[in-house]
């Protein structure tokens, strides 16, 4: 199913959602969960910040020579038997998955979770096509099942309770009604294992491409990503061109960060490197192996003011602390992304046009500056949208108006004691023509400020 | 780090991320531990390629060669990492690293010379190109899509055995 | 020791009392506080909301005010931060005024950074009284990286007692003008934080940014609650 874009409704958005009180206590609670594991994952880690240092210029030193890394990955996967392909946008992406999976006669498709994916819309234009594709993380298939889009990178249906999953398996698989997870993952297992050997093929993202190697690597927890990259005979991998690191030997740091970041767990269930397909004499692997490295904007932001969202290495971390992301969730974002990562990522990648109320959508209380495992500079990606958004005439007539007023008498204390004793004087007015969401909010301004009480 | 150490911590750290650990030496330890561990699971799948699957598989009576039909995966894996109580699979050797993952239950042998100390310690051992399949198994199958509520056995294993030979 | 006072636009405008107080900390403490007359604003809610420009214009009207060598105290944990981590960027094209910029930052104190580190006023013996509990804001605690002296002050008075808030370093969704852009947000995370007060069970709290206390003082008032909301500076120089 297709999702049309709601960034700009992003205010009325988080207005409904904030009345929806099954998903703020399920938002609260996890977000909150989130943050003890966290940090206790943490805890006896020696030398954070210097593995945070190396990893962030790890990431640095790939976004410099990114070209060079990528071609060398291409190299690497083509040796290795892969067949890489570039895809500059998403609907050239969607194209190439749909004709290599088409060509080949695929018409059951299970996929792995993959947010590059979710940003192409794949799903939608290959069922167009007239495949069944389905999705095999837990989270994925609830949301699949539903109709809606993920919440979060991570857990993506982290806004739904225990007993909402139960209702719908019990509606939608016609199996008795449990809300106990472990049941419900039981349930899950058999139905999609069916799935997992009659495909036809199977589509995955990655979470890193090993330039030197060619490899691909997948961080995983519940075996649906090993699945669909060994059980059927076609692996389609689809990712975006950033997520390259050097070499293998760069791997462990990232190890040691992304678990731990992302669902406070030392190390995942599972972590796959998957070099080329199937070999003569190999018992593993697709026998086929088609690699799609998306660019979808990402080399204009290489070069610009905004580069360094690039580093991100989607753990997710920085919307489990962001107030905002807390109190109304991921969908009111209105696209792929959420939290403090997904309003920069969505203003760069669908434009500011379609976008740009997300880019108020923080506080800068800079609590994702401080988890960011990457030291992705999250708060200063924000203020510099916000400047492009003025730059590029987004912002409200009336909030331009009151700041270039605001510039004026900043500059002239004169001025600024006048627009004082103005808005004294004309508070009760202010709150009374509606102003009721800011000025009803704050006291009355003092009857002598502090200038005129000093010597 | 010294041998003991490095077990140690190898099993130790495993045993955290809810997998069964034993340390037995001798091959017929190791049976009697296997014949433990398997017990009434059935049928098994047991490559019988490396000398201790060899010595393995006649302890099971009904075996499978298609491990997507099996109860239970016995088998010899490429080696392990102390730091994170982390076992490793390739795919090296024709091996079938999937056969780790259908069975509702994986039982991973380990000899004690395959341990690596850190992450670093293993990638920085591959040499040339790695196999087409290389997984690290860090415990059981595992989610937590449902309320942040650990839930054991997804897709993959429920129940995940290590032995250090 | 003369130290330059900058008041901030809104403890100016609308809690004087707090620049009052702080004044009288600053002149027990053996500091003669000067407060430049021409000051205004420190151009922070021109800066996070875009308007490159016009914080310019406000940050260049600062350093001029605040020119020279003494030390400048505010009671502001964020616009400290403004001053110290976001000048250099304004000025960055223009070297005299970017060498000011950093030096207005290498001068500038939040008051309790000052209160602590200079005037040792955690030793004096203050006095307090009642049940105490304090809102970390987002700058101060962050940006600024002040977490311990506030603590530290408030532990030290004789006869008060200090009882910590739960997540108390997380937002109270003021955010300058975000709670004039998503104002339903804005009171959704004030009244969590409203609520992580009361279940101290504390009779006031305090913080050490005024913007983030008005939000706070609104729920509170939403809420129907009856705890008292002061700046440090007021419940510091009530010891006195
Ligand atoms: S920006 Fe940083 S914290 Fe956020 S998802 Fe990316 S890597 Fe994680």
């Amino acid at each position: 199913m297709s999702h049309e874009q709601t960034s700009l409704a992003f205010r009325e958005n988080t207005v409904r959602a904030l009345k929806d009180s099954p998903l703020r206590a399920a938002m609260r609670h996890a977000t909150d969960t989130f943050g003890t594991k966290r940090a206790d994952a943490f805890a006896p880690l020696a030398d954070l910040e210097a593995l945070r240092d190396r990893a962030s210029a790890i990431r640095d030193d790939v976004l410099a020579n990114l070209p060079m890394y990528v071609d060398r990955f291409v190299a690497s996967a083509t040796r290795a038997g892969a067949t890489v392909h570039r895809a500059k946008d998403a609907s050239e992406a969607r194209e190439i998955v749909a004709r290599v999976l088409s060509e080949r006669g695929a018409r059951l498709v299970v996929k792995g979770k993959s947010m590059v994916s979710e940003e192409v819309d794949l799903n939608s234009h290959l069922e167009a096509a007239g495949m069944e594709v389905v999705e095999t993380d837990l989270g994925e298939y609830i949301i699949q099942m539903e109709g809606e889009s993920p919440s979060h990178i991570i857990v993506p249906a982290i806004h739904k309770n225990r007993r909402q999953v139960g209702r719908l398996f019990a509606d939608r698989l016609g199996v008795p009604y449990t809300d106990d997870p472990q049941a419900l993952t039981k349930i899950a297992r058999k139905a999609l294992r069916e799935k997992f050997l009659s495909a036809d093929a199977g589509v995955s993202g990655a979470n890193f491409a090993v330039a030197d190697t060619g490899s691909l690597v997948l961080v995983t927890n519940e075996g649906n990503g090993r699945m669909v990259t060994t059980v059927p005979k076609l692996h389609v991998a689809i990712l975006s061109v950033e997520k390259m690191l050097p070499s293998l030997a760069d791997l462990p740091a990232f190890l040691r960060l992304l678990p731990r970041s992302a669902t406070g767990q030392t190390m995942t269930s599972y972590v796959s490197v998957i070099t080329g397909p199937r070999k003569a004499g190999d018992a593993t692997g697709a026998k086929e192996l088609h690699i799609v490295l998306l660019d979808n904007g990402r080399t204009e932001i290489l070069s610009g003011e905004s580069r360094d969202i690039l580093k991100c290495i989607r753990c997710g971390a920085c919307m489990n602390v962001c107030p905002v992301y807390r109190a109304v969730g991921g969908h009111p974002y209105g696209w792929t992304y959420p939290g403090p990562m997904g309003i920069v990522l969505t203003t760069l990648l669908t434009g500011m046009r379609k976008s740009h109320p997300l880019v108020d959508a923080s506080t800068l209380c800079g609590a994702c500056v401080e988890v960011c495992p990457v030291r992705v500079p999250l708060a200063d990606l924000i203020l510099g949208l916000r400047r492009r958004k003025v730059r590029e005439g987004f912002s409200d007539p009336r909030e331009r108006r009151g700041m270039e007023a605001f510039g004026k008498a900043a500059a002239k204390p004169a001025l600024f004691s006048l627009g004082q004793r103005l808005a004294g004087a004309f508070w009760p007015l202010v709150r009374a023509l509606g102003g009721k969401d800011v000025a009803g909010r704050m006291p009355v301004p003092a009857k002598t400020p502090l200038r005129r009480r000093l010597p | 780090m010294s041998e003991a150490e490095r077990e140690r911590l190898f099993l130790e750290n495993a045993a955290t991320t809810s997998a069964g650990t034993r340390s037995v030496s001798g091959t017929e330890a190791l049976l009697s531990a296997l014949g433990e561990i398997v017990a009434m699971d059935s049928p098994v799948y047991c490559p019988g390629v490396t000398e201790l699957e060899k010595a393995a598989a006649p302890l099971f009576p009904v075996r499978v060669d298609d491990y997507a039909a099996a109860a239970v995966t016995v088998e010899e894996v490429f080696g392990g990492i102390a730091e994170t109580g982390t076992l490793v699979c390739s795919s090296e050797g024709g091996r079938a690293v999937q056969a780790g993952l259908l069975p509702a239950h994986h039982v991973a042998i380990v000899r004690r010379g395959r341990i690596f100390d850190t992450l670093d310690d293993f990638f920085a051992a591959l040499s040339g190109a790695p196999p087409t399949n290389l997984t690290l198994v860090t415990g059981p199958s595992r989610t937590a899509d449902i309320e942040l509520t650990l839930a054991i056995g997804v897709h993959g294993p429920e129940r995940l055995d290590i032995i250090l030979f | 020791m003369k130290v330059l006072l900058f008041g901030t636009c809104l403890v100016d405008t609308f809690f004087p009392e707090a620049g009052e107080a702080t004044v009288r900390l600053l002149r027990r403490f053996g500091a003669e506080p000067v407060f430049p007359k021409g000051q205004t604003c420190c151009g922070q809610p021109a800066f996070n909301a875009g308007f490159e420009a016009q914080a310019r214009a406000a940050a260049k009207h600062f350093l001029w005010e605040f020119d020279g060598d003494d030390p400048i105290v505010t009671p502001s944990g964020s616009c400290a931060a403004m001053v110290k981590h976001h000048y250099p960027r304004l000025f960055r094209d223009d070297p005299s005024l970017l060498a000011k910029a950093v030096r207005a930052g290498e001068r500038i104190y939040e008051l309790t950074q000052f209160l602590v580190h200079v005037a040792k006023a955690h030793e004096a013996g203050l006095r307090g009284k009642g049940t105490i509990t304090y809102h970390a804001s987002c700058h101060l605690t962050r940006s600024l990286g002040v977490r311990e002296e506030p603590l530290t002050l408030l532990s030290s008075l004789k006869g008060a007692i200090f009882l910590p808030m739960p997540d108390a370093a997380r937002c109270c969704g003021f955010g300058g003008t975000f709670m004039a852009k998503l104002p339903e947000i804005s009171c959704a995370l004030a009244d969590e934080k409203a609520a992580s007060i009361e279940a101290t069970g504390a009779d006031t709290v305090t913080g050490c940014d005024s913007g983030c206390l008005m939000n706070i003082t609104d729920a509170m008032r939403r809420r129907g609650t009856r705890i008292r909301v002061a700046h440090i500076a007021q419940l510091l120089a009530e010891g006195l």
